[in-house]
């Protein structure tokens, strides 16, 4: 079962309870909650923000293919994935994005978790513009687009 | 043929919009697009080269919203998506 939203931080936030609410499963015996937040400094600069930028619709579609993937992949019996990520300018500390999991064992949370999150940054269209403390800003680098 | 394209990313900087409208030859293809953008980025940003670097570097969407080739033959008035590198999570 799978939950994929991109949230728009205009109208609100990433809430970690959601995803506790939609992972919560008496066939699942182990839950992981992977949270990427912004952090305050890349290449020496100060960072006090992040606009993260996404094309809606490929995004969806990228999550629902990774989720098809990590099923072929894994063949994990009743596992549970919610993923959100944010599009808009957030501030230090907030969440950008939320994965959660929950899967019948500890080993296999972990392993579907981080098959998420690596997949999400070679596959799924977003990209990261920094703001700095001397108020310039820039558009993060990144790597080619890998599809399926 | 008039085609716009949608920007995301990086590419965002080629205007204040969220598109920029391109004149292309009939039965262009994706790799006639790339060219038309390096001409665009010499008019209008004096051939800057961290620009045509990421316009080398990015795929292109159909309004089917399908990751497409350098070969997809671009139809007329239809709407195409720049993706640059990507870097999320």
């Amino acid at each position: 079962m799978l939950h994929a939203r991109v949230v728009d931080i205009a109208k609100e936030k990433i809430e970690l309870s959601k995803a506790e609410k939609f992972i919560t499963s008496s066939k699942c015996g182990a839950s992981i909650y992977f949270v990427g937040t912004v952090r305050d400094l890349n290449n020496d600069k100060k960072v006090i923000g992040m606009t993260y930028d996404s094309h809606d619709a490929l995004v969806i579609k990228s999550f629902e293919e990774i989720y098809q993937s990590s099923i072929k992949k894994f063949n994990f019996d009743n596992s549970v994935v919610f993923i959100e990520h944010i599009k808009g300018k957030i501030k230090l500390g907030e969440i950008s994005i939320l994965i959660g999991v929950a899967c019948k064992h500890r080993d296999q949370a972990y392993e579907l978790s981080r098959f998420f999150i690596e997949e999400i940054k070679k596959k799924t269209p977003i990209w990261k513009k920094e703001h700095y403390e001397d108020g310039d800003s820039e558009w993060l680098e990144g790597n080619p687009i890998q599809k399926y | 043929m008039n085609i716009k394209l949608e920007l995301f990313g990086a590419s965002r900087d080629f205007s204040n919009e969220s598109f920029i409208n391109l004149n292309l030859k009939e039965k262009s293809t994706i790799r006639d697009l790339r060219t038309a953008l390096n001409k665009f980025i010499d008019t209008n940003f004096e051939g800057n080269k961290s620009y045509k670097k990421m316009v080398n570097s990015s795929a292109f969407c159909s309004d089917k919203d399908e990751i497409v080739s350098d070969n997809y033959k671009i139809s007329n008035n239809k709407k195409i998506g720049i993706i640059p590198p990507i870097g999320g999570g």
